[in-house]
C-alpha cells in the first residue's frame, strides 16, 4: 500500500525540476570535485574532462585514447589486463544507469540545458533539423567514435605520427568550456608546435564556439554528435535500464516527438518495436513525462517499471488538473 | 340546417401561408423534440445530471435561444479546427456539423443526390441562414478535409458565406505533411487574429490549452466508467454530452460533464447499472451521430445493447488526443495545438489507416467489446471504402461487426431496427454460448 502510493507520487512528479536538481548536484561532483578530494575514477561514460584539475571523475575517452596507443606489442600482451579492466569499470558503470549518463550526469550535456534555459528566458524561439539533415548529420558520431578509437591504434602500430595522441581531445569543446568553471582559461589557445597541433586546437576552439552557438538555437545541439553517445549505443542492449514502449497503447499522436531535445522520430511513430532506445536518446524521459496515454512509454529497471507514462500525470504537469485535486 | 352552414364554414377556414423560415424551424424543433423524448423517456433510470443536456437541446433547437451573444462567433465545419486558438481569441467556436434530416433535404436541393448526409444538412442549414444557438456567424472556417467538404467550400461561398480555406494535409506520416499542417496553422492563427481584431498572446493560449484540456478530461474521467462491467452511463447520454460540445460553452460544460461523472460514479458505488447483465457491449465507429440523428444509438440500446465505446468524431475523436507543450511561448504552443489535430486523428480521408485499426482494437480490449456496429452514411465515400479492411481486421479478432448504411431519413427505421435486434441476439447467443463453456 505504501509502496504503490509512493510509485503514484513518482508517476505525477514534476520531471524537470528532479532532473534539474540531479544535473546541478552532479555537476558539482564532477566538475568541482577535486576541492574535496572527490575522485569516482577515471572511467566515467560522460563528457566530464580531465583537463580540468579539480575533475571528481574523469571521462573514459581520455583514458581510453592513451591506453589504446601503446605500441602493438605492449597493448597485445598480459600488460594490457589493466586496459581490461578500466574498459569493465566503464561497462559496469554504463550499464547501470543506460543513457541516463548524458541527460542526469554529463556535464556538457548540463551545460547544453542552462543554455537553452537562458534561450527560453529571452522567449526565443529553438530550431529544428529537416529530416534530411537530422539523417546525415546524426552519422558524424560516429566518425568521431572511429577517431577515438582508430586513432591511437594506429599511433600504437606505428601508421599515425604520435602527434596524432589523443587527437578526439583537442578537438573535443569540452576541453575547453570545463576548466573555465575552475578559472583555467589556458585551453584557449592555439598550439602552434606542429602543423598537427594547429589543426587539432583551432579545430577545438572553433567546435567550441560552435558549440554555444549550436546549444542556444537548437537543444542538446552537441550531443548530436558525441561519439560517447555513439559508444553508449553499442552497449545499451545491456543496461539495466530501459526505455520501452507499448506500441498497441500508442495513438502516435507525437507529443513525445514534441518535447523530445533529440528530435527522435521514432518514439512517436514507432509502433512495433519494444525497446524504443535509440542512438540519440539521452534517457532525460521528457518523452514518458509528455505521453498522455496509460503505460504506453515507460523506464524500467531490469523488468520492475519505475516510471510511467500516465493520463493523471501528464494532466498534472500540464497544468489541466487543479492543484487540489 | 346543416347543409346550408357548410359552405359558410369553408370560406372561414382561410389559412395563413407559413413563412418558410418559420416552417423550417418548426421541423426542426419537432425533429429534435422528438428525439429528446424519446433519449428522455425510453430508457429507465435516468441519470439526473443529465437534465442540463436535455435542456440545453431543447434551449438551443426548440426555444431557439441564443448562447453567448456578446462573443465572436467562430463556424467550423469539421472537427479538425483548433479549438484552443479561438479560445485563446476569447472568441467561440461553433461546430456546425448538422444531423437534421430537415436540413438534409433543403441541402439535397441543390447538392448531388448521392452526397453525404452530413454535408448534405449542414449546406441546407446554412443556405437557411439561420443557426441554431447563435445570433450570427462572425467567421467560418472550412478545411479540405474529405472531398465532399472540400468541395462544399466554394458552395457555401456561392450561399454567400465568406469562407476561411483551411488547408489540411491527406498523408499524415511524413514530416512534409506535419510541417504543411503547422504552417496552416500558423497562418490561421494570424488570420483569425486580424480578421477578428482580437489579439492572441501566450498567457491567453496557455489558459486556451488548458480549458480545452480540463474538457477533455472530464471525458477522459466519463469514459473510465464505461469499462467497468456495470456501465453507470448509456451511450445515447455520452453522444448527447459530446455534441453538446459544438455549441455550449466550454467552462460550462466540463461543469455539467464532471457533475455527471459524480453521479455516475455514485451509482457505480451502489452497483446500479444503466443496461442489463446481458446486454452486448458495443463499439459504435463511422460517420458521426449528431443530434438528432442519434437514431443508431438509441435503436441499438433499446435493442438491449450497451454503447461502451465510440471512435467517431462527434464524440470520441474530439477529446482523444491533448496538447503537450515544452515551451510555454507562442512559437511553441501554436505547433503543439498543430499537431494534435493532425497526428492522432484516425479520419477515413486519410491515405493510410493503421491508426484506426490500432485504436479500434485498443477499444476493443480495453472496454471489454463484444461486437462492433460500424455506421457509413450513405455517400460518405471514404468510409464505406474503409468497411472492407475494418470487417476483415474484425474477423480476424473474432468480433462480429454489423454494417449499416444509413442516411437522416426517418422511414429506415422499421428495417434497420430490425437488423439491429437481431444483431444484439446474435451476440447475447454467442456470450451465452462462452459461458456455457
Amino acid at each position: 500500500m505504501m509502496i504503490n502510493k509512493i510509485f503514484q507520487k513518482i508517476q505525477k512528479a514534476d520531471i524537470r525540476k528532479f532532473r534539474f536538481w540531479i544535473q546541478l548536484f552532479l555537476f558539482v561532483i564532477f566538475v568541482y570535485g577535486g576541492y574535496v578530494a572527490i575522485d569516482v575514477g577515471r572511467e566515467i561514460p560522460v563528457f566530464s574532462c580531465g583537463y580540468d584539475r579539480e575533475a571528481g571523475g574523469v571521462c573514459y575517452f581520455m583514458s581510453l585514447q592513451h591506453q589504446l596507443a601503446r605500441p602493438w606489442e605492449r597493448l597485445f600482451s598480459g600488460a594490457s589486463l589493466g586496459v581490461l579492466s578500466a574498459f569493465g569499470v566503464f561497462i559496469l558503470w554504463f550499464i547501470v544507469f543506460n543513457k541516463a549518463w548524458c541527460g542526469y550526469a554529463c556535464p556538457l550535456g548540463t551545460m547544453q540545458d542552462w543554455i537553452t534555459a537562458l534561450r527560453k528566458r529571452l522567449g526565443i524561439p529553438y530550431s529544428t533539423y529537416s529530416e534530411e539533415s537530422f539523417k546525415s548529420l546524426k552519422k558524424i558520431k560516429y566518425i568521431f567514435l572511429l577517431i577515438v578509437l582508430l586513432f591511437p591504434l594506429l599511433i600504437g602500430a606505428g601508421l599515425l605520427d604520435p602527434e596524432w595522441r589523443g587527437a578526439f581531445c583537442k578537438m573535443c569543446p569540452g576541453r575547453l568550456i570545463t576548466p573555465m568553471f575552475v578559472g583555467d582559461f589556458s585551453q584557449w589557445s592555439i598550439d602552434f608546435s606542429s602543423k598537427t597541433a594547429i589543426f587539432l586546437t583551432t579545430f577545438g576552439i572553433a567546435f567550441t564556439v560552435v558549440f554555444f552557438v549550436g546549444s542556444f538555437i537548437k537543444k542538446r545541439f552537441f550531443c548530436f554528435f558525441c561519439p560517447m553517445s555513439a559508444m553508449h549505443y553499442i552497449f545499451s542492449p545491456f543496461a539495466l535500464l530501459k526505455l520501452k514502449k507499448d506500441g498497441e497503447k500508442c495513438t502516435k499522436c507525437g507529443d513525445c516527438y514534441r518535447v523530445c531535445d533529440m528530435q527522435i522520430w521514432d518514439i512517436a511513430d514507432d509502433v512495433k518495436s519494444r525497446d524504443i532506445l535509440r542512438d540519440d536518446c539521452i534517457f532525460c524521459l521528457k518523452c514518458v513525462a509528455a505521453c498522455p496515454e496509460e503505460d504506453a512509454l515507460q523506464v524500467d529497471i531490469v523488468k520492475w517499471a519505475i516510471f510511467k507514462s500516465t493520463k493523471g500525470g501528464f494532466a498534472k504537469r500540464m497544468g489541466f488538473e487543479d492543484e487540489t485535486e | 340546417m346543416k347543409q346550408n352552414e357548410q359552405p359558410e364554414k369553408a370560406t372561414r377556414r382561410v389559412r395563413k401561408v407559413e413563412d418558410p423560415k418559420a416552417r423550417h424551424q418548426r421541423h426542426e424543433a419537432m425533429e429534435a423534440l422528438k428525439m429528446l423524448d424519446a433519449l428522455r423517456h425510453d430508457f429507465s433510470k435516468p441519470l439526473s445530471s443529465m437534465d442540463y443536456f436535455y435542456e440545453l437541446f431543447e434551449k438551443v433547437y426548440c426555444r431557439r435561444e441564443k448562447l453567448h451573444s456578446a462573443k465572436p462567433m467562430v463556424g467550423t465545419l469539421c472537427i479538425q479546427i483548433p479549438y484552443e486558438i479561438i479560445y485563446a481569441m476569447d472568441a467561440v467556436p461553433v461546430r456546425l456539423c448538422n444531423g437534421f434530416h430537415t436540413n438534409e433535404q433543403s441541402g439535397g436541393e441543390f447538392m448531388p443526390a448521392k452526397s453525404c448526409s452530413l454535408v448534405k444538412a449542414t449546406l441546407g442549414m446554412l443556405k437557411q441562414e439561420d443557426i441554431p444557438g447563435v445570433d450570427k456567424l462572425d467567421y467560418l472556417v472550412h478545411p479540405t478535409t474529405c472531398d465532399q467538404k472540400t468541395k462544399s467550400i466554394s458552395m457555401v461561398e456561392e450561399i454567400g458565406y465568406d469562407v476561411y480555406h483551411m488547408e489540411f494535409p491527406r498523408v499524415k506520416e511524413s514530416e512534409e505533411s506535419r510541417e504543411y499542417w503547422r504552417r496552416t496553422i500558423r497562418k490561421f492563427t494570424k488570420d483569425l487574429s486580424k480578421d477578428l481584431g482580437r489579439k492572441i498572446n501566450r498567457r491567453s493560449l496557455k489558459s486556451a490549452i488548458q480549458k480545452v484540456g480540463k474538457a477533455q478530461l472530464a471525458y477522459h474521467r466519463l469514459n473510465e466508467l464505461r469499462k467497468l462491467k456495470s456501465v453507470p452511463i448509456l451511450g445515447k447520454d455520452i453522444f448527447l454530452i459530446t455534441n453538446a460540445f459544438f455549441f455550449d460553452d466550454i467552462e460550462r460544460w466540463t461543469e455539467m460533464t464532471l457533475a455527471v461523472c459524480s453521479e455516475a460514479e455514485a451509482r457505480v458505488k451502489e452497483g446500479t447499472s444503466a443496461a442489463g447483465k446481458r446486454s452486448p457491449r458495443i463499439l459504435y465507429t463511422g460517420s458521426p451521430p449528431i443530434f438528432p440523428n442519434l437514431k443508431l444509438p438509441y435503436m441499438i440500446e433499446q435493442a438491449d445493447g450497451v454503447i461502451v465505446a465510440d471512435e467517431s468524431c462527434s464524440a470520441n475523436r474530439l477529446f482523444n488526443d491533448m496538447v503537450s507543450v515544452d515551451e510555454w511561448f507562442m512559437y511553441d504552443m501554436v505547433d503543439a495545438v498543430a499537431d494534435r489535430y493532425l497526428k492522432g486523428c484516425t479520419c477515413p480521408i486519410f491515405t493510410k489507416n493503421d491508426d484506426r485499426k490500432r485504436r479500434l482494437k485498443e477499444l476493443i480490449e480495453s472496454y471489454n467489446v463484444d461486437g462492433v456496429v460500424y455506421q457509413s452514411f450513405a455517400g460518405c465515400q471514404v468510409y464505406e471504402m474503409e468497411q472492407r479492411s475494418i470487417q476483415q481486421q474484425m474477423e480476424a479478432l473474432g468480433i462480429p461487426m454489423l454494417y449499416v448504411e444509413t442516411d437522416y431519413s426517418p422511414g429506415q427505421g422499421g428495417q434497420l431496427s430490425t437488423r439491429i435486434e437481431a444483431f444484439m441476439e446474435s451476440l447475447k447467443v454467442k456470450n451465452r454460448r462462452k459461458q456455457e463453456g
